[in-house]
Order: C-alpha cells, then structure tokens, then sequence
C-alpha cells in the first residue's frame, strides 16, 4: 500500500515526533512509536493519491504539536525547553539583568522617599547608566539578557499570569500602556520641579522625562530600552504612591483621632474641696465626669493592717495621721475657709435650673460603681 | 461552550467505554469516540490517554501483527479497568445530574 515515496515524508514526520518525545523514558518512547506510529502511517494510506507532507501535517498538526498534544493527555511533562544547550551564563548578561532589577527597585524607593529618596538617585544612575554604556557596546548582550535562566523564568511567571484568572486584566492595562507613558513623563517632570524649583534640576528632569516618554514605545522593539523604561515607570509610580501617602495622612489624623481607642488616664487632683455658695464646707461628695463615671483616684487610708489601698470618688479625701502609738488615724475636715464672691450675676436660682439633665447621675453607672463607704474611723 | 474543554475531562471515561464490549488499537479508539458524536477529539489525545490509562494499570495490550503495514497494538479493559468505568460511570451521571438540576433552576 504505502509506496516508498509515501514512506520518506512519514519516516521524517516521526523522526520528528521522536526527537520532541526525546526527554522520556525510551520505554515510552518506544510503546508511543509504536501506537501513534502505526496511526500515523495509516492515515498517510488512508490519504491515499493526496498524500504529501503538507497533507498530512493538515491532518495531524506538525509532529511537534503532534507530541505535544500526546504529552498533555498522558500525563508527561512539557518538553523541557532547550535542555540540549545549557546557556552559559554570562557575567556581563546576568550583572545587566541584576543592575535592571536593582535600579529599579531604587528608582522606586526614590520616588517613594519624595525628597528623603533622592540620594538613591547616584544609585540608579549607576546601575542604569552602566549598564546601558555595556549593552551598547556588545550587540549580543541583549539576547544572552534574554537567555538567562532568571530572565526565562520572569518571562514563564508572566506567561502563566496572563493565562491566569488575571489574565483579562493584565490585557487591558495593557491597552492602557501609552496612558501610562504619558502620566508617567509627566510624573518625572513633576517631580524636578517640586523638588528644586524651576532650575537645572527642572530642566534634567524634563530630559530625563522625554527619555521616558521615549523609552516607552521604543522597548517594545528594542529591549534595551527596558533599562530606561523599567526605572522611569518605577520612579513614577513610587512619586505616585509618595503623593497619595502625603495626601492621606492629613485628613487620617483629623477624622479619627482616637478618643476612646487609648484610656485616657484622668487626670484628678489629689484632694478636692468643695464650698457652696456660702462659703460652707462640704464633706462627703462624689465626683462623676460628663459621663456619668465617677472621677475615682487612689487613695491610701487607715485600713486594720495600717495603711490601705482604696480607689473612690469620696472627696475631700481625708487627712491621714499617725497618733503617738502608732495607730493609722483618718482625720476629715476642711484644712482652710474661703470666701466665695457673691455675684449678682450669677443668682442661685440661675444656677439651678441651668443645670444640665447630664448633672443627674445614671442610675446605671451608679449601681456599676457605687461609692465606697469608709471602712475607718 | 468549548466541549474541547469539557472533553479534556471525561476523555479516560469515553476511551475506557469504547473499549468496555470490544479491545481495539489506538485508531479503532479514536474512530469509535468519532462514530459515537466526539467529532472533536484530538488524534494525539486519544494515543496519549491510551499510554496514561495502560500507565495506570487500567488497560493491558497484545499486538498483533498486520500483513498490510505495521502491526497493531490492541487495548484491552482489565479489572481494574472495569472497575474505573464503572466509578468513573457512576461519579458523571451524579454528576451530569446534579448540572441537569442546575440548569432546570436557571431556565
């Protein structure tokens, strides 16, 4: 049936097939052969007169798809990529790769620092520049950047995370790309004039920021533009994030300024003495806030043991003393008189009914916390 | 819907069906999935699904030698293998029926 003609272009179709299933076992290789072998050559005698290489690669797909799609129903790994040729990793290649990483990443904390950040400005111009003066020297550069083993796996990350469930996104900020160009020029504009004015530093900044404007397009081709790109887009989305963060704190610190996250320790004065509008002394009062909570502060009265720890809102607190045996004594009383200024003002009955209803203690708060009784004297 | 999706899952379940009354070589495989209304599925798939059952045990093979062209190896269920179709048969009409429900709720 199959002629030695037919047989040349479907001995090739397999020789292929093989080599893209060369990474497996040779068991596996074999049993494969065998099956898809025999599949392969009777779909070339099914073709019949049609038969020519182009004819069969239509109705199977090339051997490499072939054995792709072989690979993903049974199970094996993916075709290791290159695994033939190791790339030699290159010094110059992986210090323009690390430079890349490392310039970035300052150029983002320059941004971000706003002022603070400038001094890393030496840094990014260090990696960034030196860089470039190597990729411009050595046209191959560039492509043995792309063959490292870090700049291959960065590539497979993103690959995977556009066909991810982030995948719709990653595209359409990508539509957004010349936006982001512009904005990003502008950021780096910006950014010299609020840091020094309209002076040198202006006008470097607007250089640098049509290098960036530049930069943009330009690495979609050619990929040494990534190394003025990268650093420019960090920079200004650290700026960005610096002008956002000096925007939000403000209005953070007023609106929520925590009046009852932290308690506030009251502050109460040791003693407190009270006079009525006579002039007269009164003992046994109990302070309370606006809040209806009662102003408590630590007192040590006469307790059996000697001295005792209290903490109530009695006032005044009384004075204590020792007698010659040494017996703790607590003595009440009002150490000194005043005199209370009468105001015709600031009549009584004034007083009283402009007494706020808050004045009348909660019932909650009391029985929560009633006062103490003495235990002395 | 892409039902090259949905056929990427239930691909051991179709092959270990076609070959549940009679054995048969990898293009008797593909062609009865093809006769039964799979139209979509790959050559490539069907061979690859062949060598990951025979893999896991779910299938044995003979050969048999062919005076027109290269012999043919034939897949045959074993136990094991039957006793997949049979959970694997059972895990998709619950399954098939649980989405049946769904969509009665939807339309």
């Amino acid at each position: 049936m199959s002629s030695t003609h037919t047989r040349v272009e479907v001995q090739d179709y397999l020789a292929r097939m093989r080599t893209a299933l060369a990474d497996l076992p040779d068991v596996e290789i074999s049993e494969i052969m065998d099956d898809a072998g025999a599949h392969v050559v009777e779909v070339a005698d099914e073709l019949g007169e049609e038969f020519s290489a182009d004819a069969l690669t239509t109705r199977l797909g090339t051997p490499e798809v072939y054995a792709r799609e072989l690979r993903a129903a049974a199970g094996y790994p993916p075709a290791a990529a290159k695994a033939e040729v190791p790339p030699k990793p290159v010094f110059a290649a992986r210090f323009a790769f690390w430079s890349l990483v490392a310039g970035t990443a300052a150029a983002f904390g320059m941004g971000i620092g706003g002022r603070d950040g400038f001094p890393l400005a030496l840094l990014v111009a260090v990696f960034v520049v030196w860089s470039i003066v190597l990729l411009n020297r050595k046209e191959p550069l560039i492509g043995q950047v792309g063959d490292l083993p870090e700049t291959l796996a960065l590539k497979a990350a993103l690959e995977q995370a556009e066909q991810g469930p982030l995948g719709k996104t990653i595209v359409y900020l990508r539509s957004l790309q010349p936006a982001w160009w512009l904005a990003r020029a502008f950021l780096i504009a910006i950014s010299g004039l609020v840091l020094e004015g309209i002076g040198v530093v202006f006008l470097f900044s607007l250089a640098l920021a049509a290098l960036a404007l530049l930069s943009g397009p330009r690495a979609k081709t050619d990929r040494r533009w990534l190394w003025v790109s990268l650093p420019a887009a960090a920079f200004a989305a650290g700026t960005l994030l610096f002008i956002i963060g000096s925007v939000i704190p403000n209005t953070r610190y007023n609106d929520s300024y925590p009046t009852s996250y932290a308690p506030v320790q009251r502050t109460v004065p040791s003693n407190v003495y009270v006079f009525d509008k006579d002039g007269k002394a009164l003992t046994d009062v109990y302070l309370y806030d606006e809040d209806g909570k009662p102003l408590d502060s630590s007192f040590y009265g006469c307790g059996e043991d000697g001295r005792e720890y209290r903490e109530d809102n009695r006032y005044p607190r009384p004075k204590v003393d020792y007698d010659s045996r040494g017996n703790c004594r607590e003595i009440g009383g009002v150490p000194f008189a005043v005199s209370i200024p009468r105001t015709s003002s600031f009549p009584s009955s004034a007083s009283a009914t402009s007494t706020p209803s808050g004045s009348v203690t909660p019932p909650s708060s009391v029985s929560e916390a009633p006062p103490t009784a003495p235990t002395s004297k | 819907m892409d039902t090259s999706q949905l056929l990427k899952g239930v691909l051991d379940l179709a092959v270990l069906a076609v070959l549940r009354s009679e054995d048969g070589y990898g293009y008797d495989v593909l062609r009865r999935l093809r006769a039964g209304g799979l139209d979509e599925v790959g050559d490539a798939s069907v061979y690859g699904t062949l060598r990951r059952l025979y893999n896991a045990g779910l299938l044995t093979s003979y050969v048999v030698p062919s005076e027109e062209g290269p012999h043919r190896k034939y897949y045959s269920l074993n136990e094991p293998g039957r006793q997949r179709l049979a959970e694997s048969g059972r895990t998709w009409r619950s399954f098939a029926h649980t989405l049946d429900d769904l969509l009665g709720v939807v339309a």
